[in-house]
């Protein structure tokens, strides 16, 4: 019950008036950054980051989070409303949302979301409190093979899992190594993979890498895409929010399936994106009212936005348990922990109990301000879409250029954010995963000192991985992940392939 | 009009030439084994060799692609229409600083390219700029770049 005392003693950090305006402000940014196409929670977080170096750790990461969750309710409203997708992870949602609101139930459509979503993110947190420090006590006794062993085995699920090609995944994950590398070894002190670019010994930040691969990437595609935001009403009548938040229960079984499909995909770093498309696959398949699916069956919408909110929050477990992020945006935050100075994994349960428990209850906290702001201001929002993308468009440009550049003001930042933008352009065109290629670059350079650390413990031996049952068997696990996909299609068996996000 | 193949092989290729950079680059810090363990570039040598691989890969398997059309001319004009203004003003940063740059960027797109009226496009030409100065000079004192205009006249 060590737990429960902790999380109360986070509630008395996270239900602060400071920290509660944090949220407020959090959850508005990340509406609004989960409705404009082309800014999403990756890149709307790195956006921020540069603005939180001067805080407490604790409340730059409420803020943070608290964005993260604004922009997965963010996503679902501009899926319902207009059929547009906000966030890769919300693509689902408009499957069966949009066909709803439409038929003139918008705000049942909306409440059915939203209501889903609370209860994935809920399910989500509940697993961070009672399993997280446990994962943690376990995670302290690891060394340096053990440690390079979970990243391998993550890097792994990535390729055996993710549902893009995996060699473009394999592409991906080790172009993001190589990006990682650059700048100076922190092991030998020399200078690695500048190119000649004097400027690049200070290492390419992952803000920079982010805010083209996303926010460019995205932009460019949006643009070709050219939408035309068809809307369907936006007003709300609130006793038919509660009316269908009340008839939720009904659905409890796609309820519970969904969350443990989400936990499952956020955990293991499937992401949000791969999470919401299994999790609306398996509904249709097992539901009794497989026919309905597509023309705005609620469980249609119930799979996919519990599976997506449960991914996004239970992200953060590995995250802080093990360092290790279980999605591009959890990826980024765990960027910002290191830039302020923490270390991510299992001390950060023993030496920062206030961070770690704060960030636990506010997230109970910022999921129910996500879910009452969101109902809120859907009016606002769906005004916002109707500004003309061509007007929206330059103006997140000029976003992104100013964040790539007030990372560490420098110019070269924002040269390099355009040639990412290309990347991140011609990558989601090609179905290669953005995600991977994201999280290697931001521990990429822990993997790499395990590998070393553990190579120097064994004099050069690749049989380290292999010297005591818990490593051998993380390392056959991931051998057997990276082995998956062409077991696969020796078996013929297709399956529905989700582009990442 | 660029079909589905020219792009997989463009971006093969550009992934590819990528991991040969690493792979050349990482041979100069010494890859292998020495007395003070792995050195340096072992691992980056590594990496780059599995993108250059992986790359040779998606080349053969983009060769095998159909030719059908995935960015169709009036999709590639859209996305110049968005880029090469950005490029412009991305490459006008140093000369004349983010802020009136920022402003010339949003006045040409709104008022020349999608004809907006002139009013409206230059209320929001000068909003952006006077929004970016206020949030990063102001409120959160990050300075952005004044570019040599600004050196000029002492900004």
């Amino acid at each position: 019950m060590d737990n429960i005392e902790s999380l109360l003693h986070g509630f008395t950090i996270a239900v602060t008036l400071p920290h509660l305006a944090l949220m407020l402000i959090g959850v508005l940014l990340g509406i609004l950054v989960g409705v404009l196409p082309g800014l999403g929670a990756p890149n709307g977080v790195s956006l921020l980051l540069p603005l939180t170096f001067g805080m407490q750790p604790v409340s730059a990461i409420i803020l943070l989070s608290s964005m993260y969750w604004g922009a997965l309710f963010g996503g679902s409203v501009t899926s319902i409303l207009f059929n547009i997708p906000g966030e890769p992870s919300s693509v689902a949602t408009t499957f069966d949302g949009y066909p709803m609101a439409r038929d003139g139930r918008a705000t049942t459509a909306l409440a059915t979301a939203f209501g889903s979503a609370a209860f994935g993110a809920l399910v989500g947190v509940g697993l961070i409190t009672f399993l997280a420090s446990w994962v943690a006590q376990v995670a302290l006794a690891f060394g340096p093979p053990e440690y390079f062993a979970v990243y391998f085995l993550a890097f792994a699920s990535f390729v055996g899992m993710g549902g893009a090609p995996p060699i473009k995944t394999v592409v991906s994950l080790a172009a993001g190594f190589a990006i990682a590398a650059i700048g100076i070894d922190t092991v030998s002190g020399s200078v690695r993979l500048t190119m000649g670019i004097d400027e690049l010994v200070k290492g390419v930040s992952f803000v920079v890498a982010v805010m083209g691969l996303f926010g460019i990437g995205e932009l460019l595609l949006a643009v070709e895409e050219e939408f035309h935001a068809k809307a369907a009403s936006s007003a709300i009548d609130w006793r038919e929010v509660f009316r269908t938040l009340f008839g939720l229960p009904r659905y409890g079984w796609a309820l519970l399936r969904s969350a443990a499909i989400g936990c499952w995909m956020g955990i293991t770093p499937g992401g949000p994106t791969a999470a919401s498309f299994m999790s609306y696959g398996i509904a249709k398949r097992f539901s009794a009212r497989k026919a309905s699916f597509g023309r705005g069956e609620a469980e249609g919408i119930i799979a996919p936005e519990t599976a997506d909110h449960a991914a996004g929050t239970s992200a953060l477990l590995p995250m802080l348990s093990l360092g290790i992020p279980g999605s591009a945006t959890a990826a980024v935050m765990m960027g910002g922990l290191m830039i302020w100075g923490l270390n991510p994994g299992p001390m950060l349960f023993i030496e920062q109990k206030d961070f770690v428990w704060g960030l636990i209850a506010s997230m109970y906290v910022g999921n129910i301000v996500a879910v009452v702001l969101v109902l809120l201001t859907v009016p606002i929002f769906a005004a916002l879409m109707r500004i003309p993308f061509f007007i929206t468009a330059p103006l997140i440009f000029i976003i992104c250029t100013v964040g790539a550049y007030s990372v560490s003001n420098s110019y070269l930042d924002v040269l390099l954010m355009l040639g990412f933008g290309i990347v991140g352009y011609l990558f989601k065109k090609l179905s290669y995963p953005l995600a991977p290629l994201v999280l290697a670059i931001v521990i990429g350079d822990k993997a790499e000192d395990a590998f070393r650390q553990a190579m120097l413990m064994s004099k050069g031996s690749l049989a380290i991985f292999f010297s005591n049952a818990l490593v051998a068997t993380l390392v056959l696990a991931g051998i057997a992940l990276l082995l998956l996909p062409l077991v696969l299609q020796i078996l013929h068996v297709r399956t529905t392939k989700p582009v990442l996000d | 009009m660029i079909s589905r193949r020219a792009l997989e092989l463009a971006t093969a290729t550009l992934t590819g030439v990528f991991g040969a950079a690493v792979v050349i680059s990482s041979i100069d810090n010494g890859i292998g084994w020495s007395t003070a363990g792995v050195d340096a570039g072992t691992f980056p040598f590594l990496t780059g060799l599995i993108v250059l691989v992986g790359s040779l890969w998606n080349f053969a398997r983009g060769w095998l692609q159909s030719r059908h059309v995935a960015v169709s001319s009036s999709d590639l004009r859209r996305v110049i229409a968005l880029f090469a203004p950005a490029v412009v003003f991305v490459g006008a940063i140093p000369l004349i600083g983010v802020y009136l740059a920022s402003g010339c960027y949003m006045l040409g797109t709104l008022a020349l390219l999608h004809r907006l009226s002139l009013q409206r496009s230059l209320l929001i030409a000068t909003a952006t700029p006077l929004a970016l100065y206020l949030v990063f000079e102001r409120m959160f004192q990050v300075s952005l770049p004044h570019g040599a205009l600004g050196d000029v006249i002492g900004f």
